[in-house]
């Protein structure tokens, strides 16, 4: 049984309860190709800017205005740098939660090249999950953590941070995932009691 | 009345809990009596019900206490991590609150923005971008200030700019409404006074009625030059002499507190004034009801809450004519009103005392007043930035001008930032029932967002990141000289942006061919970098030895 599936902005949630006990919920990112395009056009800019000056054999004398290339070319760096990753660091394609009743949870995240990392967290280790607002000095998002026996930190169930860019669903889709973390974590409470 | 609530309210200033003070308490006991007049008005909550969302306070982080924070009955608190810079007070950025402060009203679906104190930078940068955006706004002046010190000065200009364009203000006395109108050229009929009130249940009387052979005259102050402590001086020894079965409790400290010290010492009263130094307000009651007299020498005082908090414990304080002892800020006319209070002892009740404040003084009035002014704040016309322009040009020749443009590039921001975070992009809160003692799951939810829980990663990577670039923060990239150096310098950039369990994200850079493109590029920046920060004569000699042909 799969629900029909959430869209907001780049996100996309889809549920897949019920196949082979599994219960599946994905959230997809779609990346907007005018972001790779400028990533890659500012790359080529900041390299333009300097490699001018340092293959071309005639314009080793420019060079001789040291401090002026210096201060330039680490502040065409710096923000051309910035810019790219800012605008387009997103290899993740979807984040994908696998709850495994009385067993566990697994956390997978896909990229595009294709490469894919999992973390597994038995059952037992889990206390409990909770939606948690975080507040930046400039915005304020939801997340959805696991609260883990005997850390003292939470665990990101999607992992939000990257350098610069941030993977933010909205909570319409974290709630779903939260209440089947919710019902798995409590049928295995009773199961022990 | 419809189901929907009427208003949503964003108080904003720069002191809430947990700092103390008078304006903190305003916030917070306002905040409460506003939650359950809200609450009388959702028919379908029971008793231990509360809807989240009908006032929401903000603030700077205090501390390590950071993030979104549920204080009692559900009032949400928003602890912006913006550094305090001055006296609690945020640092004055002008623009860069305007992200966090559109995404809080537009996810928390304010109505109205309630700003407190004209020394709060963060309350006056909420209110300009707050009109900027379309809300209604009101301000509430808690204190008296002057007109001839630089400070003053600065201050009221500052507080001109704010009111230029405000729904509608609030005073806490018409003393205060005087002051404010005549600091900011604000229309008097703008202005309303909603006194301040005291928690009646907390100061109550003593049980046992203290005995009128030895009086007690208490006072409690901060012992600053503002409230008298000079007087008080002069006045203790004056009363000691005159009245043999009179003694003092001095609570409170500052920096007058040594010039009390050594009266004490000078005329030998170290048996009669009794000096407590700071006392907490948890134990203020305690204080009070140790004696029989309140005694208040302040110079100004906009509104004294510590007047309301002695009468409603019984003591013979300034109120009503039959409650009040009145005196010129003289030390022979003091003693006067005192000795006139001391005839005046043996006819007080204070119980009856406390009765009466109960009527006179009550937040829940003070709510249904402020409920008032938001009504007549709503029903005020929206208005379009070029009306609202001319508002500012009357504040000064050259202030006004400046004002404008402030406003213009602030309009400018705001709509950047919409084409930037469109409206629909943040997500509205959803409607929060906060349930006291009920189901177990709920108060776990709550309970741990009481708690603050954080991921210490999380938290910290993204003030790192801003911590990191920011050149206040000494990891500037020019600071530093030397070759090399700025290898190191993003080295430790990177490993503080990442923490252990992030590295394996940023590996997956190095691992494919995808991101081998970017991998080269990377490569090839850096190793520019290190070109460019190499002394002249071995990068050139590198760069020769790079590019020869021969």
């Amino acid at each position: 049984m799969s629900e029909a599936p959430i869209f907001h902005s780049k996100y996309s949630y889809h549920h897949d309860g019920k196949a082979q006990q599994l219960d599946i919920h994905e959230i997809l990112v779609k990346r907007s190709r005018l972001g790779i395009f400028l990533s890659y056009f500012m790359v080529v800019v900041f390299l333009g800017t300097n490699v001018y000056f340092v293959t071309t054999k005639v314009f080793c004398i420019l060079i001789l205005t040291f401090f002026e290339v210096n201060i330039r070319s680490i502040w065409s760096i710096l923000v051309c740098f910035l810019l790219a990753k800012f605008l387009h660091y997103n290899p993740v394609k979807k984040e994908r939660v696998v709850i495994m009743p009385a067993f566990g949870v697994q956390l997978e995240t896909h990229y595009w090249s294709g490469r894919i990392v999992r973390l597994f967290v038995p059952i037992s280790k889990i206390l409990s999950s909770m939606l948690n607002e975080c507040v930046t000095p400039v915005t304020c998002y939801w997340s959805l953590a696991l609260l883990l026996r005997d850390e003292g930190e939470l665990m990101l169930v999607f992992q939000l941070i990257r350098f610069v860019q941030k993977l933010q669903p909205p909570l319409k889709m974290l709630v779903p995932v939260w209440k089947a973390l919710r019902a798995a974590i409590n049928c295995e409470e009773t199961s022990i009691t | 009345m419809d189901q929907q609530r009427k208003h949503t309210i964003l108080m904003v200033s720069d002191f809430f809990y947990p700092n103390f003070g008078g304006v903190e308490s305003h916030i917070y006991y306002l905040s409460q009596c506003l939650l359950k007049l809200g609450h009388k008005t959702e028919p379908d909550l029971n008793a231990f019900a509360f809807k989240i969302g009908l006032v929401v306070v903000m603030t700077h982080s205090y501390g390590k206490r950071t993030g979104v924070r549920y204080v009692t009955n559900g009032l949400k608190v928003y602890y912006v991590p913006w550094r305090a810079f001055l006296m609690q007070n945020t640092l004055p950025t002008f623009y860069l609150t305007l992200p966090i402060i559109r995404t809080i009203l537009i996810r928390e679906r304010i109505s109205i923005v309630h700003g407190h104190q004209a020394f709060s930078t963060l309350c006056h940068e909420a209110l300009m971008h707050a009109r900027t955006m379309g809300y209604k706004v009101v301000f509430t002046d808690h204190s008296l200030y002057g007109f001839a010190d630089v400070g003053s000065i600065h201050m009221n200009k500052v507080l001109q700019f704010t009111l230029a364009d405000i729904s509608q203000a609030i005073c806490v006395s018409h003393t205060s409404k005087e002051n404010t109108v005549l600091r900011s050229g604000i229309t008097p009929d703008r202005v309303f006074v909603v006194p301040n009130a005291v928690d009646t249940a907390m100061f109550t009387p003593s049980t046992c009625r203290l005995s009128c052979d030895e009086i007690v005259i208490v006072v409690i102050s901060r012992l600053v030059y503002r409230k008298g402590a000079d007087l008080l001086v002069e006045v203790i020894p004056e009363v000691c002499h005159l009245f043999s079965n009179v003694r003092f409790i001095v609570g409170g400290d500052g920096p007058k507190r040594v010039r009390l010290e050594e009266m004490r010492e000078k005329h030998s009263l170290q048996d009669r004034v009794e000096m407590l130094g700071a006392v907490p307000h948890a134990r203020v009651r305690s204080v009070l009801i140790s004696g029989h007299i309140f005694l208040n020498s302040s110079l100004t005082e906009a509104f004294c809450i510590a007047i309301l908090e002695a009468a409603s414990c019984g003591l013979l304080t300034v109120l009503p004519d039959d409650m009040v002892v009145l005196s010129e800020p003289d030390p022979g006319d003091m003693v006067h009103a005192i000795r006139k209070a001391i005839v005046m002892l043996p006819s007080i009740d204070p119980y009856a005392m406390h009765q009466r404040m109960k009527k006179l003084y009550s937040w829940h009035d003070v709510a249904k007043r402020t409920e008032i002014v938001y009504d007549r704040a709503l029903q005020s016309s929206d208005e379009n930035l070029l009306r609202r322009l001319p508002r500012y040009l009357k504040c000064g020749s050259w202030a006004g001008k400046m004002f404008c443009l402030v406003m213009i590039v602030n309009f400018l921001l705001w709509c950047l930032l919409d084409l930037w975070q469109p409206v629909e992009s943040i997500e509205e809160v959803p409607d929060l029932v906060f349930i006291r003692n009920e189901h177990e799951d709920v108060r776990i939810f709550v309970f741990l967002r009481l708690n603050g829980f954080r991921w210490r990663g999380m938290d910290c990577s993204q003030w790192v990141f801003g911590d990191a670039f920011i050149p206040s923060s000494g990891s500037g990239f020019c600071n530093r000289s030397g070759k090399f150096q700025w290898i190191s310098e993003v080295a430790f950039i990177f490993r503080r942006v990442f923490d252990l369990r992030q590295r394996i994200r940023f590996r997956f850079v190095f691992r494919n061919g995808f991101g081998g493109l970017r991998l080269f590029c990377f490569v090839i920046a850096l190793l520019l970098c290190v070109l460019n920060s190499v002394r002249f004569e071995s990068g050139v000699s590198l760069i020769r030895m790079l590019v020869s042909f021969d």
